[in-house]
């Protein structure tokens, strides 16, 4: 249902134009180790302040809290619960998406913090918030070292 | 105690908030501005310093917009800045102003801000893409309705909330906008409307959400000399807050906003407010969303955590009811031109003690009013209390 009137804006006198710039962005300290135990490990690290004990997901270079520089790392394996979720219909420019996406915030213990990330293998009706996922990883082949190594996160069965 | 000078609101302005409007971003600051001095009966050569708030730079498309904007927002040479704290921008900027004033530096100072996104196309949310991490969001395709709604789902979690006592805002707001001369969504809706409304990222539905919008809205603030000169009913910012979190959204509990607290205990410290619920007449939280509404006021402190779904129920947020809550119609009911949508709720307070706001009149005389905004990644508070 839409409620207002819409002026439609070709209808006015305008020039078009574009601002579109390309960037390289590093993945950075933490962040490049964090990618590459993914790729060659198909395992999921945080990185932990040796003051506050807190750990880190996904890992930083430093602690927030503290601004110790964080030089621990721990494996977090790969199976975490679902925080909370949702269900998009939309792509990013606006239009309808032929199957919606289920996206999730997933935590992994007492970690601090969690992943982005989609659920696959289940329908939008079966998630239920605090629902034990694991990690489903491309195969090694496949794996550049990005987030989307992991394919996405399934119900643990 | 704060500061070396109190500083008072004298005048206010507001364009009309649509979805394309035919000004220029320059344009539109121009007709607030002006709007702003022409009720406070100051001319433009009075003004010592123009402060202007303005959101990404993506929606109008103009590369340094703040300097684009300057002549419009009528700062050529003056001493001018712009400042930018994404959504809270709106309540923000009358904050950089008063300091400004408050400092002893300026006794006058305009402050516009303003908010083209028709420009922007197929749809201003493209432009939000490249807020998210770099590394870890926008490979997944991150959208910016999305991440409420994991906000909103995991509230509703929180408190056991159906959708139905969250969607009672979206009717309020929009029936409070119909008695508002420059809103964009005035309509009378019902709780049956929102739940049957287009699902865009479940639990986010087309009527939860604000619209986008072209407008701007301007203050003139005075030091206390000046404005007792001026006029007979001044209003003064009698507390200012503002905290950040980080765009570590991940790393939050995200059914309450601890930093919109932090900036509310700020300003009431400053404000001398032991107990905000009985203390503030009427507030204008920031509402882009139906549940940012409840979501701010109990981040506000103005309820206990959960209970601001009840209170809407019961008619405590009408209009007339013990605690207005948007009067004006929000960002829901007015239009969300981002920067100036905040602004447009300090606006709305000011005319409100000063017993200007006509048909959206709160009864009861009120003395104290307070407006917030929200913004960046779900990470930011801007809080100003207002009185008379
Ligand atoms: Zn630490």
């Amino acid at each position: 249902m839409s409620l207002e009137k819409i002026t439609d804006p070709r209808n006015m006198k305008h020039w078009l134009g574009h601002m579109e710039t390309d960037y390289r962005y590093t993945l950075g300290i933490a962040g490049e180790r964090f990618l590459n135990e993914i790729k060659e490990n198909a395992r999921i690290m945080g990185s932990k302040c040796k003051k506050c004990g807190v750990i880190y997901v996904p890992p930083r270079m430093y602690c927030e809290e503290c601004f110790e520089k964080l030089e621990e790392w721990v494996d977090l394996g790969i199976n975490g619960e679902v925080y909370t979720y949702t269900v998009a219909y939309l792509d990013r420019e606006g239009k309808r998406l032929a199957e919606p996406v289920i996206y999730a915030l997933i935590t992994f213990g007492d970690a601090f913090g969690g992943l982005v990330h989609k659920l696959g293998e289940v329908k939008p009706e079966e998630v239920w918030i605090g629902m034990p996922v694991e990690a489903v990883f491309k195969p090694p082949y496949e794996r550049k070292g990005s987030i989307t190594d992991i394919k996405y996160f399934k119900p643990i069965q | 105690m704060f500061g070396k000078k109190r500083v008072a609101i004298v005048g206010a302005g507001l364009t009309l908030f649509r979805r394309n409007l035919k000004e220029t971003g320059k344009e539109l600051a121009y007709e607030a501005a002006k709007m702003a001095l022409d009720a406070s009966g100051l001319e433009l050569r009075d003004i010592q310093t123009v402060v202007m708030g303005t959101a990404p730079d993506a929606f109008d498309g103009v590369h340094m917009k703040g300097e684009y904007l300057a002549d419009g927002a009528g700062a050529r040479g003056k001493p001018y800045v712009r400042v930018f704290v994404g959504g809270g921008t709106g309540v923000f900027t009358p904050l950089a102003g008063w300091w400004h004033v408050a400092s002893g530096q300026f006794d006058t100072c305009l402050v516009v801000c303003e908010e083209k996104m028709s420009s922007c196309f197929p749809h201003p949310a493209y432009a939000f893409t490249t807020i998210f991490d770099n590394i870890l969001a926008r490979p997944l395709g991150t959208t910016l309705i999305w991440i409420f709604a994991l906000e909103m789902h995991r509230y509703m979690h929180k408190h056991n909330l159906k959708k139905e006592q969250i969607a009672r805002v979206a009717v309020k707001n929009k029936k409070n906008a119909l008695d508002h001369p420059c809103a964009q969504l005035g309509a009378n809706i019902t709780v049956e409307d929102v739940l049957n409304s287009e699902v865009l990222c479940w639990p986010v539905q087309r009527l939860d959400i604000s619209p986008t919008s072209d407008g701007a809205a301007a203050l003139v603030l005075a030091s206390e000399d000046v404005a007792k000169k001026i006029t007979d009913n001044p209003v003064w910012i009698d507390g200012v807050g503002w905290c950040i979190d980080s765009t570590l959204w991940t790393n939050r509990d995200l059914y309450y906003p601890d930093y919109v607290e932090y900036a509310a205990r700020m300003a009431y410290r400053m404000a001398g407010i032991k107990n905000p619920p009985k203390e503030i007449d009427l507030a204008e939280p920031y509402d882009p969303f139906d549940y940012k509404e409840l979501h701010h006021m109990e981040g506000l402190l103005l309820c206990r955590k959960g209970e601001a779904p009840k209170l809407t129920e019961e008619g405590v947020t009408q209009r007339d009811g013990d605690l207005p809550i948007c009067p004006s119609g929000g960002l829901l009911g007015v239009g969300n031109p981002i920067a100036a949508a905040g602004l447009m709720k300090v606006c709305e307070v000011f005319w409100q003690l000063r017993g200007e706001a006509g048909k959206r009149q709160v009864p009861g005389d009120p003395r104290t009013g307070l407006a917030q905004a929200w913004g960046d990644l779900m990470q930011y508070g801007s809080v100003i209390i207002l009185r008379r």
